[in-house]
């Protein structure tokens, strides 16, 4: 009975599998499997290959193995900056998505109503399905000389010209905040909701006050919560490329930016190969914490 | 214990929360009042109403050149995700492989790691031997970032799934051919046709590997929109906007009607 729980019958035609523990059913994984390996895996091995190549090796026979690549990046400021650009826009993006997204998945998680908590989740979910570029078009609609917010404060008569919303850190950084905090609030929602609120009752029964309870309960019982988002919007907004090329023009300078630009105009691709194996790098550290902390969240749950 | 009457934190609460889903909100809004808005350039407040910038939009050919064609990957990629994503999902939920954990994080992967390096990586692999940019790589890239959407929705079925269905009904006598197509296969159908709908949207909208991947003259409709928008914001921009938003509303009260929106929240 046991053993037989997890076997389902299957219409493969099916070779003897490699171990009898494994079912056939296990073969369904191929399809996915080989676009895995053609599509993901042996790209990134071939953008790995080609930044330490000195040039094509299908078109030029005598490549050699070299570091210059990686030598250019760290020879120049220019690069490094882009870099701590890229690492500074992606943590205030995290911080602010966080600040902007735990109060909003906190009421999620505890509303009662069902019909309320189906309007939230829709205020949520639909600026996450519309694209990262008609989004990004809505942020410079607004935050531009002649956009929403300094027209009106123009026409208030409250200042004399207009503030510089855009074409910097800042715009870019309310963009990526708007277009990824509904991951930090869909992944919040989730933990928060499963901390037993009788937890906080007991500790304002004993006399905290609200924001105690919240601060001294509900807060760190929300931690791994707070972590996962963090790390999932902290990948997302370092890979960012539209909004801040749309948004910071040409006073932001991003990895992401820097390596279409070598594909677009400077034709590098090793250059281009070791920008990637180093946003790669940074990007693969995330991943990793990500997982390790929402396998902890989950315990014996799969990951999803 | 409450006080009755006026909560100060209550309110503050409520307050801080109502402006949180106005940030939310309010770039649809402002996309909706430009896109009926008259004047030629972005310009505020609004003087009137005219649906000549949605004309613009649908008497541009490139923009509907474009607009055919993402929708054509896009189909074709709700095809191919939710035919690997769903049987990926069977297997690694009942195929006892080893390392399940570690596969099923591998195959959620390309939504954490930068699609700016897929397509980047796929843009080198092609430029290798120097070949034109087929428009099925552009539809595997995008089935690629698609799958996980699939896997996930489908792993969230199969979790709540009872196996005793199955086996009451293999039990019974029928064959595993007939258990899949008259147990398994409408149990999973919801999460499958969810993830394949979420699928859709992300390529019609998915950006950073279609910059790399188009051909020159097979540009989806992000990528025209990114390159009208370098140099001219005008109501066109917002008209297609509110295209593809009316689209993904459509999109989410079918999510909604078909397996409830709930299931999102698990990410």
């Amino acid at each position: 009975m046991a053993s037989a729980a997890g076997v389902l019958p299957t219409a493969m035609p099916v070779p003897c599998p490699a171990r009898p523990a494994v079912s056939p059913v296990a073969w369904l994984v191929a399809p996915a499997l080989l676009l895995f390996v053609v599509f993901f895996v042996m790209p990134f091995g071939v953008m790995a290959l080609l930044s330490v190549l000195s040039g094509n090796p299908v078109q030029v026979p005598e490549v050699e193995l070299t570091w210059r690549h990686y030598a250019r990046f760290l020879g120049d400021d220019l690069y490094s900056d882009a870099l701590w650009a890229t690492l500074r826009i992606g943590a205030v993006t995290t911080a602010a998505a966080l600040l902007t997204g735990y109060p909003l998945a906190h009421w999620m998680a505890r509303l009662k109503s069902r019909l309320g908590h189906a309007l939230l989740l829709m205020a949520v979910i639909a600026p996450m399905l519309t694209g990262i570029v008609v989004r990004t078009f809505a942020w410079m609609t607004i935050l531009q000389d002649k956009g929403a917010i300094n027209t009106t404060l123009i026409g208030l008569g409250l200042i004399d010209k207009p503030l510089p919303l855009m074409y910097n850190e800042f715009g870019t950084v309310v963009a990526l905040v708007h277009i990824y905090v509904p991951f930090m609030v869909l992944t919040l929602t989730g933990v928060i909701g499963r901390i037993d609120e009788r937890l906080e009752q007991a500790a304002r029964s004993l006399g905290a006050s609200r924001l105690r309870a919240f601060w001294e309960v509900t807060l760190p019982l929300s931690m791994p919560g707070i972590f996962a988002g963090s790390l999932l919007v902290f990948a997302l907004s370092i890979s960012a490329y539209v909004t801040p090329f749309l948004m910071g023009g040409t006073n932001v300078l991003t990895l992401p930016m820097l390596i279409y630009q070598q594909v677009s105009s400077s034709f590098n691709l090793g250059f281009a190969g070791a920008l990637g194996v180093i946003l790669l790098t940074v990007s693969l550290v995330v991943v990793v914490a990500y997982n390790h902390v929402l396998a902890r969240l989950s315990g014996q749950e799969g990951l999803t | 214990m409450n006080a009755p009457g006026f909560d100060p934190g209550r309110a503050a609460y409520y307050a801080l929360n109502g402006a949180i889903i106005v940030f939310l909100l309010t770039p649809i809004a402002i996309i909706a009042v430009f896109a009926l808005n008259p004047t030629p350039y972005i310009s505020f407040p609004p003087v009137g109403v005219t649906l000549r910038w949605f004309v613009k939009f649908l008497a541009t050919e490139d923009f509907m050149v474009a607009l055919w064609l993402s929708l054509r990957i896009a189909v074709v990629v709700l095809l191919l995700s939710m035919l690997i994503g769903g049987a990926c999902a069977l297997a690694l939920a009942r195929g006892q492989l080893p390392g399940a954990r570690l596969l099923t994080a591998f195959f959620m992967s390309p939504l954490m790691l930068p699609a700016i390096l897929t397509g980047l990586a796929l843009f080198q692999v092609f430029q290798l031997p120097s070949v034109d940019r087929p428009v099925w790589g552009l539809m595997l890239g995008h089935t690629l970032v698609a799958v996980p959407y699939v896997l996930r929705t489908t792993l969230a079925v199969l979790a709540n799934f009872d196996t005793r269905l199955e086996e009451a009904a293999a039990s019974l006598g029928a064959a595993p051919l007939r258990v899949f197509y008259e147990v398994t296969l409408p149990l999973i159908r919801p999460g499958v046709i969810a993830g394949g709908i979420f699928a859709f949207i992300v390529s019609f909208d998915q950006f950073p590997i279609s910059l790399f991947l188009v051909p020159p003259k097979g540009e989806t409709l992000p990528v025209v929109l990114f390159n009208y928008m370098k140099f001219d914001l005008d109501g066109a921009i917002a008209a297609a906007s509110m295209v593809s938003i009316l689209l993904a509303l459509s999109v989410v009260l079918l999510l909604e009607r078909i397996i409830g929106l709930k299931a999102y929240v698990k990410l």
